[in-house]
């Protein structure tokens, strides 16, 4: 077997692994390491590159941002950050059909600005509207549909942990891939809103209603959320302006989000170990990933397999835009049983060179953004389609009294609001890439 | 009893990480902001080699971090087919994981530690504070070899269930 087909072969072997519910880091450093072996035909060379591979991994100066994002999103969780944001946005949204579904997804979309985590914004914008939701006679499917697609803002709207990882990848700039994130991530939140409005007025009975607040409340809670306004304009605009690395961008806001929590007095002592361990738990996960995913990538360079795939797709002569939508089916596919982190470690060292080699009518920094904006929206949809959408299944747990079914059915219109922005944005990457090309 | 102490043991080790970050944290904001009073020329700068500290802090806290993300099931797997065969596949599959995780983490400590042989040998140091490499290393290896103990008491615990289950039916 020549070192590509069994770069190919790996591929089966590994999803197989996968699907046989080894953990994905592990799989892959398992792989990775024996394909490396055959490949080279001795196990000298894996065995000597793992002396400093997993301390140079975990010593990364651009992943040291990976567990400081992690922190920041703690801190902002546990500084009812997220409780003020819902306030806010219900005083202003609530009155209206289906209004406080509404305010629910913007309080998600402003909580995502400081938190660069799916998981964590779906289960703390939970734990604060869904008792709310319900309060208002809003019905389980909408409540816990609503709260699962908000969720996936926390991702695509920047800061994000994904986005990040996908920069790193792929050597692109992590500040204009940010401000190509912007429009896309706002877009969602506007879809998302204009989703809840069709479906109330399809199914009235889903939603009940709510008195409008007096003016000078909506004012007075507004103002309190400015402390999200200004670490998310500190941590992107200190990006973007250069005042600092990405890295010590993210340490500000996790400074900024903790000082914040100290003030509203969510870090006491024990408040503040909760959030180191469950960064601990987080930064593990995925850091483990990370190294399965250096060995494996590892392996795959040395197969040649990512040059000659690249190669292949190109002269096949297949349309640039088929070969695309085909490459983001995968991940659709794909996302119904896995988690985005691992999809983007394991497709993009394949899928880049590719996407690099066809031709778009773009310049390969705006493919590269295009594309990246793209992958993050569709891995974002694997988070909220059955049957393992993981905020499906956080939100539907911290409701009881709705049936995993009935979520399902709250989170089609989201899916399908999802569709419809890919389309979009497939369509016309204009709209990824004008911020971009307007501010750099 | 021994996972008592292992849970103990995992739990301060994370916490000690968790204490790193926010040093590193704190050094970083230090650092930004001495470099943004620069001008005012009042003697204020950035902090030298901060980055070398973060880097080396980082792997310091990720290496701690490990054992209690093996501990709490941290670790995203597929479980959806396995889930299908019934619940003793489920367990098998998770015990043959951590069989996998436990001897992976006996790798990766096993050769953390030539690497920390090969940084002393060699005197190899960081390029501005001049420290030596083998420091990081040398904190590193205590969350590697808690990780394996950790991973291989969850694949202990993983056959007791296994067994106990074997009873009952």
């Amino acid at each position: 077997m020549s070192s590509v087909e069994i770069g190919l072969v790996s591929f089966p072997i590994l999803i197989g692994l996968i699907f046989l519910r080894m953990p994905i880091g592990l799989s892959m450093l398992l792989i990775g390491f024996v394909g490396a072996w055959i490949v080279t035909g001795t196990e000298r060379p894996i065995l000597a590159q793992l002396k400093s591979l997993p301390f140079d991994t975990f010593s990364s100066y651009s992943l040291s941002i990976v567990p400081l994002f992690l922190l920041m999103g703690q801190f902002a969780t546990r500084g009812g950050l997220s409780r003020a944001l819902f306030r806010a946005s219900e005083t202003w949204l609530g009155h209206r059909k289906g209004g406080v579904a509404m305010a629910a997804v913007g309080a998600c979309g402003a909580f995502g600005a400081i938190c660069g985590s799916s998981l964590a914004t779906a289960s703390t914008m939970g734990q604060v509207a869904l008792p709310e939701l319900r309060r208002f006679g809003y019905s389980g499917a909408l409540a816990t549909g609503c709260v699962s697609a908000g969720g996936t803002l926390g991702i695509l709207i920047p800061p994000s942990v994904v986005l990040v990882i996908y920069a790193i990848l792929t050597e692109q700039n992590i500040a204009k891939l940010f401000v190509a994130a912007l429009v896309p991530g706002v877009l969602a939140a506007i879809g998302y809103i204009l989703t809840i409005s069709v479906y109330v007025r399809l199914f009235p009975e889903a939603a009940g209603l709510r008195e409008p607040s007096p003016f000078a409340e909506r004012w007075r809670a507004l103002l309190q959320v400015w402390p999200v306004l200004a670490i998310f304009v500190l941590v992107i605009g200190g990006i973007y302006l250069g005042w600092f690395t990405p890295t010590e961008a993210a340490a500000v806001g996790a400074a900024g989000a903790g000082l914040v929590a100290y003030a509203n007095g969510g870090l006491t002592w024990s408040g503040l170990s909760e959030a180191m361990l469950e960064t601990a738990v987080a930064t593990g996960m995925i850091f483990f990933i990370l190294l399965g995913a250096a060995v494996f990538n590892g392996f795959l360079a040395f197969s040649q397999l990512p040059q000659e795939a690249a190669t292949a797709v190109a002269e096949s002569g297949l349309s640039p835009w088929f070969v695309l939508c085909l490459m983001l089916f995968c991940y659709l596919l794909f996302g119904c049983v896995m988690e985005s982190l691992s999809m983007i470690l394991l497709t993009v060292p394949i899928f880049f060179p590719i996407m690099l080699a066809l031709d778009f009518g773009l310049s390969p920094e705006h493919t590269a953004l295009w594309f990246g904006i793209l992958v993050l929206i569709v891995v974002e949809v694997g988070l909220i389609t059955p049957p393992v959408g993981m905020n499906l299944c956080i939100i539907n747990s911290m409701s009881k009294d709705v049936p995993i079914s009935a979520t399902y059915r709250g989170a089609l219109p989201f899916i399908i609001c999802d569709f419809t922005r890919v389309c979009l944005l497939i369509l016309f990457p204009g709209i990824t890439l004008w911020l971009v090309t307007m501010m750099f | 009893m021994i996972g008592r102490l292992i849970h103990r043991i995992a739990r301060v080790l994370a916490i000690a990480g968790g204490c790193v970050l926010l040093a590193m944290v704190v050094l970083t904001v230090v650092s930004v902001t001495g470099r943004g009073l620069i001008g005012l020329d009042i003697g204020l700068g950035p902090v030298p080699g901060a980055f070398e500290l973060v880097e080396l802090g980082s792997a310091f806290a990720v290496f701690s971090f490990l054992p209690w993300c093996q501990l709490k099931r941290g670790h995203v797997a597929v479980d959806l087919f396995v889930k299908m065969l019934g619940e003793r596949a489920s367990v098998v599959a998770e015990l043959i994981g951590d069989i996998l995780i436990c001897s992976a983490a006996a790798v990766i400590a096993w050769r953390l530690w030539l690497g920390m042989m090969d940084k002393l040998r060699y005197g190899e140091t960081t390029y501005i504070l001049e420290l030596p490499l083998w420091w990081g290393y040398a904190a590193a290896q205590v969350g590697a070899l808690v990780f394996v103990a950790a991973a291989a008491f969850t694949a202990w615990q993983g056959m007791r269930t296994l067994r106990g289950n074997g009873a009952s039916r």
